[in-house]
Order: C-alpha cells, then sequence, then structure tokens
C-alpha cells in the first residue's frame, strides 16, 4: 500500500516537473504551453493567417474581470485569450484570439468596440510593476488593438455616413462653396469643429495603424508613447471571434531565454466594455527562445 | 471618497475629489416665465459650436416641454427612478445623492442614453400635462398646463462627469468654475456620458471623445456672455458670478436671484452636484411638480414672483436680463431706472423699469383716416 502510495506520488512530481512547459497537447493544434513562449521566425507574420503561426505554441491566459479599480466590470466576459508569440530578434509579433459572438465595430453613443491589449514591463527587473497598468515609478508598455481602427485600415470612410447611412446632413461649414477650392482652408475650418483631431489625439479618423503604442504607470495614467516604435496590429473576425496580431519593437533587454512578463486584457464592445471595464490577465511569464530552438521541441 | 459641504442640499456628503470651489463660479439665472421656446438659443449653440462631423446630433443648449419634453429620451425620468423616492426635511436633504447612491464598482449612479435616445429632442413638445376640460380657467396654478425648460451644462460645482472618468480627463477651471473635457486627454470611454444626470456630455463618434458646452469661455474671458445668452429672444437668462452663501453680496445680481431673495433654484439640488444654472420656476404650474425638480425652495420662489408688481427691487432686476451681452457683475436700481456696472462700478447698462408707453389713436387726424391693425 505504501510502495503504491510513493509510487504515485513519483509519478505526480514527474509529471509535474517535467511539465512546466507541456500542460496539454490537442490534436493538431500544437502544445499548450504555460507561459508564452516566443519562437524565432526570419519573417514576422502581420496576417493572423499566415502559416508561421501553426509552428508556434500557444498558450491559453485566463482573464478575469477588472475589479481594482472603479469603475469595475462586475460581469465576466471573455474568459480566455489563445495567445502565439514569433520574432525576428528586433521585433515581435503576438497573435491574440478569443470567441466573441458579435463583432462591434461601429463607435457611436453607447456603443463600444472590440479590442485587445498586449503590456510589458518597460524593462525587465526582480521587482515586476503592478499587473494592472503598471505603478509609480514602475511603468508598463501597451500595444492597444481596436476593431473600429482596423475597420479604418481596412478602407472605412471618413464620414458620418459610414457609421449612419441614412444620416442626412444638410450642411457642414467647411464644405461653404467659397471654401471649395481651398483644401488647407477647408481643413482648417473643419478642425474647429473637431478639436480632438486638432490637438492630434487621433480616437477616430484617419490613421496609418490599427494600433496604438501607450505607456502607463496605475490605472488612469495611460498616455501616449513617447518614443513610438511604429507597432502595427492586424485584425480579423471570422463570424465566432477575432484573431488579432499585434506586431511591436522586441520588449527591452528581452533575448534569448531572458524571462519577461507580459499581460493581457480583451474588451468585449457587446458588453459595453470599454476602458477600466475590460477582461484582464495576470502576468503571464514570457519566454523568448532562440533561433533554431523549436526544432529542439524546447517548449 | 471625500467629505464636502453641498449648500443646495444642506449638508455636507460624498464626492469622489475634495472641496475645491473656484476663485469665482461662472453661474446663470434663467426665468423659465418668459420662455417663449423659440429655440433661438440652441440655434445660436449649434451653429456656433456644434456644426461639424459627429455633432450632428448634439444640443448643447436645448429646450425642452415639461413634463413630457426630454432630451435625451427621459434623462431626468430615467435617474429619477434608480435614484427612488427621497426625503426633504426642510432644506436638508436627507435622501442620498448620485455619489452616496452609486453602486458596487461605479462611482456614480449614471445611465447611458442609447443612440436612439437622442432621436426625438423635440418629444412632447407644447403637450400639455392633462386634457384640458370643458369650463377650463385660467386661475393659478392652471389647472393643466406646461412650461419651457432650457438646459446647458450646468457647471456644476460637483461636477458627476469629473467624477466619474477614470483618467481625470475633465476638469473645473479654477479661475471660472467652466467645466471642460480636456480634447487632449479624453479617450472616448463615455464615462461621463454615463455620469452626468443631466446628460449634457455628448460622445462624438467622429472624433471618438466626448463633448460639452463650454460656456463659450472665450467669450466669458472678455466678459462677455455666451451665445445662447445674448441671442435669446425672450430675455430670460442672466450669466454672472455666484458667490457661497455666507459671501453673498446684494449688489451682485446672481447672488441677489439666489441667495438673497432665493427666487432662482438649481435642477434636482438632490442629485447632490450643486449645479450652477438656476432657474425661477414658472408660477402656474402646480408646485408639487415643481418641488421635485427645483427643490424645496419652490414655494416660497413662486410667491415672491407672483408679488413682482409689488417689489420694485425684483422687478428691476429682472429688467437687466437680455439688456446687454457684457456680463454684468453690479447692479443697483435708482428709482425706475435700473444700472449694470462693471466690478468697479462702471456703468455698462441703464434699463428703464418700464419702457415709455405711446397711444396710437385709431384715427389719424393728420391724413383724416381711419388706423387699421391689419398689415
Amino acid at each position: 500500500m505504501l510502495r503504491a502510495k510513493s509510487l504515485l506520488i513519483l509519478m505526480l512530481t514527474l509529471i509535474l516537473s517535467s511539465g512546466v512547459l507541456i500542460l496539454s497537447c490537442r490534436s493538431g493544434e500544437g502544445p499548450i504551453t504555460a507561459e508564452v513562449v516566443i519562437i524565432h521566425s526570419t519573417n514576422l507574420p502581420l496576417d493572423p493567417n499566415d502559416p508561421i503561426w501553426n509552428a508556434a505554441p500557444k498558450h491559453l491566459a485566463k482573464l478575469i474581470p477588472q475589479d481594482l479599480v472603479e469603475p469595475r466590470l462586475m460581469k465576466a466576459s471573455t474568459s480566455e485569450v489563445q495567445i502565439k508569440a514569433v520574432s525576428n530578434g528586433t521585433n515581435v509579433a503576438f497573435r491574440l484570439e478569443w470567441l466573441d459572438d458579435v463583432k462591434n465595430d461601429l463607435p457611436g453613443p453607447a456603443k463600444f468596440i472590440d479590442g485587445c491589449a498586449v503590456q510589458v514591463p518597460s524593462k525587465i527587473a526582480a521587482n515586476v510593476p503592478d499587473p494592472q497598468m503598471g505603478q509609480a515609478g514602475q511603468s508598463v508598455e501597451i500595444t492597444f488593438w481596436r476593431a473600429d481602427w482596423q475597420a479604418i485600415m481596412n478602407g472605412r470612410k471618413d464620414s458620418i455616413k459610414e457609421l449612419y447611412p441614412n444620416a442626412a446632413i444638410d450642411h457642414y461649414p467647411f464644405e461653404a462653396k467659397p471654401l471649395e477650392k481651398d483644401p488647407v482652408a477647408q481643413s482648417e475650418m473643419q478642425k474647429r469643429y473637431a478639436p480632438a483631431r486638432a490637438l492630434g489625439n487621433n480616437r477616430e479618423g484617419p490613421r496609418d495603424s490599427a494600433v496604438e503604442e501607450l505607456i502607463a504607470e496605475g490605472p488612469g495614467s495611460l498616455s501616449p508613447a513617447p518614443n513610438p516604435t511604429g507597432a502595427k496590429g492586424k485584425g480579423l473576425y471570422n463570424g465566432k471571434g477575432w484573431s488579432v496580431v499585434i506586431l511591436r519593437s522586441l520588449p527591452k533587454d528581452l533575448s534569448p531565454n531572458t524571462r519577461s512578463q507580459i499581460a493581457f486584457a480583451v474588451w468585449e464592445g457587446g458588453h459595453k466594455e470599454v476602458g477600466a471595464r475590460k477582461m484582464r490577465s495576470g502576468w503571464v511569464p514570457l519566454l523568448m527562445k532562440a533561433e533554431g530552438e523549436l526544432s529542439k521541441n524546447a517548449y | 471618497m471625500a467629505r464636502v459641504y453641498n449648500w443646495q442640499i444642506g449638508r455636507e456628503m460624498s464626492y469622489w475629489y475634495p472641496e475645491s470651489r473656484p476663485e469665482k463660479q461662472f453661474a446663470a439665472v434663467f426665468d423659465i416665465n418668459k420662455c417663449i421656446a423659440c429655440q433661438t438659443c440652441t440655434l445660436a449653440c449649434k451653429t456656433t459650436w456644434t456644426s461639424g462631423r459627429g455633432q450632428e446630433y448634439m444640443l448643447w443648449n436645448n429646450v425642452e416641454t415639461k413634463p413630457y419634453g426630454s432630451y435625451p429620451l427621459a434623462w431626468d425620468l430615467n435617474l429619477l427612478d434608480s435614484l427612488q423616492g427621497q426625503e426633504w426635511q426642510g432644506n436638508v436633504y436627507q435622501g442620498q445623492t448620485v455619489f452616496e447612491a452609486a453602486p458596487e464598482g461605479e462611482r456614480v449612479l449614471g445611465w447611458r442614453p442609447d443612440e436612439h435616445d437622442y432621436s426625438y429632442p423635440n418629444v412632447g413638445e407644447d403637450d400639455c400635462a392633462g386634457q384640458i376640460e370643458k369650463g377650463a380657467s385660467l386661475d393659478l396654478p392652471h389647472m393643466m398646463w406646461f412650461y419651457y425648460l432650457a438646459r446647458i451644462c450646468n457647471h456644476c460645482t460637483y461636477p458627476a462627469c469629473l467624477a466619474a472618468c477614470p483618467r481625470g480627463s475633465i476638469y473645473k477651471r479654477p479661475e471660472d468654475g467652466i467645466v471642460l473635457v480636456d480634447q487632449d486627454r479624453c479617450r472616448g470611454y463615455q464615462e461621463c456620458v454615463r455620469g452626468c444626470p443631466y446628460k449634457k456630455v455628448f460622445f462624438n463618434p467622429m472624433t471618438g471623445t466626448s463633448e460639452k458646452c463650454i460656456a463659450c469661455f472665450p467669450k466669458i474671458e472678455q466678459g462677455i456672455q455666451p451665445q445662447c445668452f445674448v441671442n435669446c429672444i425672450g430675455k430670460i437668462r442672466l450669466a454672472g458670478w455666484l458667490s457661497k452663501p455666507e459671501e453673498a453680496k446684494p449688489e451682485n445680481p446672481l447672488d441677489y436671484l439666489v441667495h438673497v431673495r432665493k427666487i432662482a433654484l438649481p435642477l434636482f439640488p438632490q442629485f447632490g452636484l450643486e449645479p450652477n444654472i438656476y432657474y425661477i420656476p414658472p408660477v402656474h404650474v402646480p408646485t408639487h411638480f415643481l418641488r421635485q425638480m427645483f427643490g424645496p425652495g419652490v414655494d416660497e420662489a413662486v410667491k415672491q414672483y407672483r408679488n413682482i408688481a409689488q417689489d420694485p427691487d425684483l422687478a428691476g432686476l429682472l429688467a437687466l436680463f437680455g439688456s446687454t451681452e457684457f456680463i454684468v457683475p453690479r447692479w443697483k436700481r435708482q428709482g425706475d431706472l435700473v444700472i449694470g456696472m462693471s466690478e468697479k462700478g462702471t456703468e455698462l447698462i441703464k434699463v428703464p423699469m418700464r419702457e415709455p408707453i405711446h397711444i396710437r389713436g385709431a384715427y389719424d387726424p393728420k391724413y383724416n383716416i381711419a388706423r387699421v391693425n391689419c398689415p
């Protein structure tokens, strides 16, 4: 009896110790890892359907409602986001996939937008910042993708008719006859009725990326990144959920076999999730593999 | 939550930030009895500030008919419904404000208007409170009634929009108390839209930020009243500066109407925001309806207004409304003349309490013809 018990304990220990990374393996889907493992690839895929993603292991990040600061999310929605990561040594691409019954990419009063974000500490240190958007003196970098920005990148025009096809507009002052031949004057006049755009606060309207680079030192402190690195993103909706690639520069000091942390957030527009009302993960260990390590089945 | 004093409800209350009153507080008095709902104020604002893309549905200033009108739809009823019936004891509010009644996880008790709620700005227009039966008479209060409620942002002392914003993107200017959305910092979460009980913050889907009445601050900074004031046909509005009750100066027109005579009352003081647009309540409406909207001071305010013919100071000050585009920080009455002055006492405007009357006879002896009133 005692021997059987010891054998059982030994077997469990072996499974747990050898399974730091290997948790399970669904047939045909590749392994699931307990940490986010960045594999090497010379070509970085921006397309969520790129075959390169097939080689990457996936991490299933559990999400919990943001319930630490008001306004809180009181009802959980997206419970899990599937993560894959690929790097070429300079940049890194993360693919986030989650289930969402309804695509929400139209802004409007009481309408909210599907989105997701990737967060990493600004520097690798033993003392990790608070996973909830960092803390004073310990900033985090956030790359934020939104479905309406994706729609704009996909060609949605900068017109109210795109949001409300039946809208009837009598007249905009900047479309007055005398301004028709002067696009500069017209643009200046238009800015007067769009102060956020005039200030460069690019929440809506023409843009060159579906993502936004941000930094934060705690809830409520989110600001544009002082030195944006040209992050990109691409999201596809397949009728059941989103598949989004966020491509950014490799986090500072992250190199093969160094460990860092990463966190994720998902907003489901249909659940009126916006800003602090979101599903978020805690810190997830982040491991970068060296070129060629994938073939060694290192994960 | 900090503890702050709200004189409109006669007690301390909880607020998200500590009490921090501005050096001067922009405030205004609207005389509801004079409003004819011509919407000139609405258009003056619309053409000045909200003619851009994404602002099509916005009315920073609107005029709605009470009891049935509302923009956005049921802005008042929705909140009153969730706040439930609450009690006043004299001038002290015993119930909960929107800050004190905030549910778990929220900063403010609020609600979000759906986009369709903005689709009926004229709902209830000129609708009477009930059917007028045969034999109706015009006693006071009227047996059936309606009145016009002109509304702008209240530039509250304790703004719920400001409290609701998790990013601190809304601020109250220390120099004049005007509440603004920082268009550079706003990320369009719409928490302010949800939090403002008066629903005077609007989300702009084309800029992705929330926008609101700015009290025409570029004009205020030059000592000039906002667009919706100077364009008011009925001369129902007077903008100025309001002191704290204990520092009220009778020579300040707003202090006189709000603090000294207490004839101008805040809109839904029980919400707890200490709003700074004050209303002289309509004298023809049963006061039980008005008490809910303007608080316990309604009966006394209505009584004073009905007695205005025997009240030259009050009648005189009301003659200053709409008489000048300048902000009038001081006033005095000299016989039948009312004089509006600058802070230093310089005369800005002189208004007779009664315009001279000339009676044009029905017969014109010069041309030997009878005059007719037809055009």
